[in-house]
């Protein structure tokens, strides 16, 4: 540490010692001397413009302004020349230019004695500039690898796979895509897409396969997307694929940057300034592809524009069935091609049926649905019973190996019919008898559609679909006869009850009476006045007897018995007994 | 005489209020059998299956015995490759009478039982018209019990109206499609969730299905 201060003091002094020396020579006007270096660049890529002034008054030159190029400087550096004895002082301001669209810029002169500089900046992924070799080393510039090109100084290439053969129109056929991004170089932004529009290419996968390999020593990051591409008209075709990326560039020519090379990692090169983040379309190398016409000659006039190799298979799904029941038939297409443009009417016109136009599915057997199998489903209804004969079934597709058209059968089908006695036969969409269909002047007939006629609307509406007796409304009426018979059933038992009180209350009222009257005998007979009396008593205080004179005399001698030793003979004791029978009967 | 004459009054308001709940429902201008029948079978020229299946299904809850509704439907739906629902032995059970008749029956068994239960205290000693009367209330509030039993699913059906319409694993536009409806299939309503019901199909499964792409049979006011 020591002795690199003492160095570098020394260097100072030594730079001081040579500005005294020069003395003479400081009072030389300024030199301005610009050069840009290359001339000619990608978009997406960086030129040099050096700006070396040397002599009096070096003062920091002011950097141009021109409408789409980006100036920013990376560099400085100071240099003494010692020349006949004279020191000469010169400074050197290392300028990065980067373009932000493509086109012919003119760099107007530092000093008003400058010429202009011309700077010609290409579109990215365009061929190699004139003039310009690939493996230049210019900053960003295209580059073939392997026979990939390389775009952005080989942060990232896009290339399109395709058979080596001419293909048919509407013939669908596989392609491969891959975008190669170098590992901490590139980031893929959106899908690739077709360059040419008479092409048809199948949605790409957002999820992409990807796998890493190694071209020309670097790492790389391969994104492949497998799909179908269709040409919809003949022609010689130049098919590429363009992919917008994301990439990091050098910011200096490749020549003057061994040392990124050398940090090898991107986070190195990123710290120490040597690279800078584009956004750019890069372009795949072109694939010429032929497309031919289909022959018109010996054309089907059932082919459907059917291309690749097919068989089929028919089936009914039932060999018998009773007039009138619907069957179906169904067509099995499978193979290899463009299965979107396999299809089918099956049958039209049947004699002793009624045929509805077929329903198609397809089941793919591959990621990209060039192979697999086509289902065709056509309702079929027998008119008549008996044993019919179902023609086997024919399909045409052109086959592009053989170079011509081909038509293949399924074998004929053999379905018994047993008399209907349903109602949904096809000539008897009759109303039944009854019905407001049957003889209404609106009845409208629709036996050729299959559907009964309509009716007449007379009956009222309603206010809802539920049954009424789910609808609150309605269950108010159940709800208070329930509670209207709950309450006279009530009612009706409470008043029951009370009657059968009553008569008990009745019956055991007359038990005491009774008994009272057999008691008074008793005391009677025994000559007991007072228990006589007291009983006559107790039995008028019941509330049986009257308030009366007699009543009054019997109380009057309740208590002469008690208090007076009162003695009435038999037969007042008799009276008396006769009295209170009467009065509690 | 002077405990039952409170009873009759309560009687003629009870039957007084009921033609009155009828006459005013009978005013109301809503749904017709015949008129959803004549809807239906448009949809159908117009190749409308899902709408046809739809207008059928609602006549056949206000006429479950009409003949024309039962054979359209069945119609269009063969036409359409949508299975038949099968037919149970309980279906019968609702093609007796329609709904508002049943209704009248479920009433009607109600007063019968009612009438019964006052005649066993008014008049203890005619037993047996008495029982005879009540048994025949039960069987016919039997009836129509059974009745709404029956119908209760149909009430939480749906027809798809959309082609291809799929069913999705969670209640909303993004979710995974599970499956694909055709239209005029009809499914079970399930549960309800924004603007996504939950169906069930006759085969079983289940899945998340827009609004907009099925109509209930019973609309939700």
């Amino acid at each position: 540490m020591g002795t690199r201060f003492i160095h570098r003091c020394g260097l100072l002094a030594m730079i001081a010692a040579s500005f005294l020396a020069a003395a003479p020579a400081l009072a030389v006007a300024p030199l301005v001397n610009a050069t840009l270096e290359p001339s000619q660049i990608a978009l997406g890529e960086s030129a040099q413009l050096t700006i070396t002034s040397s002599g009096k008054g070096m003062e920091s030159p002011k950097l141009p302004e021109v409408a789409g190029l980006e100036f920013h400087i990376v560099g400085q550096s100071q240099r003494i020349q010692l020349i006949n004895g004279a020191a000469l002082a010169s400074s050197s301001i290392i300028v990065r230019i980067t373009p932000q669209t493509a086109g012919v810029f003119t760099i107007p002169g530092l000093t008003p004695n400058s010429s202009p500089l011309v700077l010609r900046v290409a579109p990215a992924g365009s061929p190699a500039l004139p003039g310009k070799s690939s493996g230049s080393g210019a900053p960003g510039m295209g580059s073939s690898a392997n026979g990939i090109r390389m775009v952005a100084d080989g942060a990232a290439f896009v290339r399109l796979i395709l058979p080596k053969r001419d293909i048919y129109v509407g013939e669908s056929v596989p392609l491969d895509i891959e975008v190669g991004l170098r590992d901490g170089f590139g980031r893929l932004n959106t899908l690739p897409t077709l360059v040419g529009g008479d092409f048809t290419l199948n949605n790409l996968s957002h999820q992409p396969e990807q796998a890493p390999r190694v071209i020309d020593g670097k790492s790389y990051m391969v994104l492949t997307w497998h799909s179908v591409v269709a040409a919809v008209k003949p022609g010689k075709f130049s098919l590429s694929v363009e992919s917008p990326v994301t990439v990091r560039i050098r910011t200096r020519p490749q020549r003057d940057s061994m040392i990124d090379d050398m940090l090898g990692d991107p986070f190195m090169q990123n710290f120490f300034g040597a690279t800078v983040t584009k956004d750019i379309t890069a372009t795949s190398t072109p694939s010429e592809l032929t497309v031919l016409e289909l022959p018109v000659e010996g054309r089907p006039p059932n082919f459907s524009g059917a291309v690749g190799s097919f068989k089929i298979a028919g089936d009914i799904s039932s060999g018998a069935a009773a007039a009138g029941d619907p069957l179906t038939l169904r067509m099995h297409v499978a193979g290899s091609g463009n299965f979107d443009r396999v299809d089918s009417t099956m049958f039209e016109h049947l004699d002793q049926w009624k045929t509805y136009p077929p329903k198609s599915s397809f089941k793919a057997s591959d990621a990209l649905g060039l192979k697999g199998e086509k289902i065709f489903e056509q309702p079929l209804i027998a008119s008549k019973p008996g044993t019919h004969t179902l023609p086997g079934l024919a399909f045409s597709y052109f086959d592009p190996g053989a170079h011509r058209y081909e038509t293949v059968h399924s074998a004929p089908l053999k379905v018994t019919i047993s008399p209907s006695l349903a109602d949904g036969s096809l000539n008897a969409p009759q109303a039944p008898a009854g019905t407001a269909s049957s003889a209404g002047p609106t009845a409208t007939a629709s036996s050729n559609t299959g559907l009964r006629p309509d009716h007449i609307a007379t009956e009222a509406g309603t206010s809802s679909l539920a049954p009424p007796y789910l609808q609150p409304r309605f269950l108010a009426i159940p709800s208070l006869l329930a509670l209207t018979i709950a309450g006279g059933w009530l009612g009706l038992r409470r008043r029951a009850s009370d009657a059968s009180n009553a008569r008990g209350r009745e019956r055991g009222s007359s038990k005491d009476i009774n008994r009272a009257l057999k008691d008074m005998e008793s005391a009677a007979r025994a000559g007991d006045a007072a228990s006589f009396f007291n009983l006559a008593r107790s039995a008028l205080e019941t509330g049986r007897g009257g308030e009366n004179e007699d009543v009054r005399r019997l109380l009057a001698l309740a208590d002469e018995a008690n208090y007076a030793a009162l003695r009435p003979t038999h037969e007042e004791f008799e009276t008396w007994l006769q009295f209170m029978r009467g009065r509690l009967s | 005489m002077n405990g039952r004459a409170p009873l009759a009054w309560l009687v003629i308001g009870f039957l007084c209020m009921a033609c009155r709940i009828q006459a005013v429902a009978a005013e109301e201008t809503g749904y017709s059998a015949a008129a959803l029948y004549n809807s239906a079978n448009a949809y159908a020229r117009a190749g409308k299956p899902g709408l046809a299946v739809l207008n059928y299904e609602r006549a056949s809850l206000l006429a479950p015995a009409d003949p024309d509704v039962n054979a359209n439907l069945r119609f269009v739906r063969e036409s359409s490759h949508v299975a038949a629902e099968p037919q149970r032995w309980s279906d019968r059970l609702v093609k007796l009478a329609p709904p508002a008749v049943v209704a009248w029956l479920g009433v009607a068994g109600v007063a019968m039982m009612g009438a019964g239960l006052l005649a066993g205290l008014l008049a203890p000693r005619r037993r047996r018209p008495r029982r005879l009367a009540m048994v025949a209330g039960a069987a016919l509030v039997g009836f129509t019990l059974s009745n709404g039993l029956v119908l209760w699913p149909k009430l939480h059906e749906a027809v798809i109206l959309s082609e291809a319409t799929p069913a999705r694993v969670s209640p909303v536009p993004m979710g995974d499609p599970l499956f694909v409806l055709p239209e005029a299939e009809t499914v079970r309503i399930t549960a309800e969730h924004d603007d996504f019901v939950l169906v069930r199909t006759r085969a079983g499964r289940a899945g998340w299905v827009s609004r907009a792409n099925l109509a209930p049979v019973v609309p939700r006011r």
